[in-house]
């Protein structure tokens, strides 16, 4: 009985969604969503207004520019929340403590990551630094630097990774996105213009484009680096109440 | 536009999906879980989001997975009925 409800719950919930499609309006005509609303617009003068040749990232960081810091302060708040249920770690409590990396890992597995580690890291800071002219930015580049930390982590266990990547250096980096995003907006009401403006007044012509893609690429960086490390520090959060709760175990 | 390829990562993908939910190991679930992020990406390139491509690979296959790992290692791997 419960079976049957909940299969013909999710059918419903199929033929809805199936419904919905059939009711989008059909590629390369007048209602198409390319055609329609501020989409036109973006697309024949996102790069001029927004001063990035890759549109998404114009659409993002400029037209968006509020929605996206609100995106970053998400991330933030998610490891705020980790850190508020886990508990933050702990100087001294895994120095001494139990050795997650006591399972051997094979060597295959170690050399297959100490090899491809340096590439996809180099991939990421490409994506991060390449954001404007190409696919990809600050999110995109972050989480591939976060992942390859982790993978990092998994394979050379915890203890490793904590003396490359230690806590005093991460936890000044957590916020970097939050806050290189609100230095950017707060730039321009300093200057006496609103809140994330990218066109500085007295600044014009070629000068112009420069600064407001310096300053696009600080916010990117920003992005790339403070998520990566929220991802990274997140783990390692969960990863060292583990070892924690072991210590507690055998004491 | 390959729709062959298209079709075949459609297929892993309502697959992996469906396996995701039936199976009743939960690191099991993750794994495949993973792989379903990876057709997910390959599919995201095919529709030209090559931004959305890069996020799912690295969220979705890579920290996903890694933070689904470490929870089931810190509470049960198997699903009760």
């Amino acid at each position: 009985m419960r079976r049957l409800l909940i299969t013909g719950a999710l059918a419903l919930v199929g033929l809805v969604l199936l419904y919905g499609v059939g009711k989008m309006p059909p590629m390369n005509t007048r209602l198409a969503p390319d055609k329609t609303h501020v989409v036109p617009r973006y697309l024949e003068k996102g790069e001029e207004e927004a001063g990035a040749k890759n549109i998404i990232t114009g659409i993002i960081l400029n037209y968006r520019g509020y929605d996206t810091s609100g995106e970053v302060t998400v991330i933030f708040s998610a490891l705020c929340a980790v850190i508020a249920i886990l508990d933050r770690e702990k100087k001294g409590r895994s120095r001494s403590g139990v050795d997650a990396s006591a399972i051997q890992t094979s060597v295959i597995v170690k050399t297959v990551v100490r090899f491809s580690l340096p590439v996809v890291v180099l991939f990421a800071v490409y994506v991060i630094l390449h954001g404007e002219p190409s696919p990809g930015g600050g999110f995109q580049g972050g989480a591939v630097i976060g992942a390859s930390v982790i993978l990092f982590t998994l394979v050379f266990g915890l203890p490793v990774s904590t003396r490359r990547m230690p806590p005093g250096s991460r936890i000044p980096l957590e916020s970097v996105n939050v806050l290189g995003f609100l230095a950017m907006g707060f730039l321009g009401v300093a200057l006496g213009v609103e809140f994330l403006t990218y066109l500085l007044p007295g600044i014009h012509g070629a000068l112009a484009d420069t600064v407001r893609s310096l300053m696009l690429t600080v916010i990117e960086i920003g992005i790339g680096v403070g998520g990566g490390v929220i991802f990274v520090s997140i783990v390692f959060t969960m990863i060292r109440e583990d070892q924690y709760e072991l210590q507690q175990d055998t004491a | 536009m390959n729709w062959t390829l298209d079709l075949l990562l459609m297929i892993f993908l309502v697959a992996t999906a469906a396996a995701a939910i039936v199976l009743r190991d939960l690191l099991a679930a993750a794994v495949v879980f993973s792989a379903y992020s990876l057709m997910m990406a390959m599919l995201w390139t095919q529709l030209r989001a090559p931004d959305l491509a890069i996020t799912e690979a690295a969220v979705g296959a890579g920290i996903t997975t890694v933070l689904f790992i470490i929870t089931i290692y810190k509470t049960v791997r198997k699903e009760g009925k």
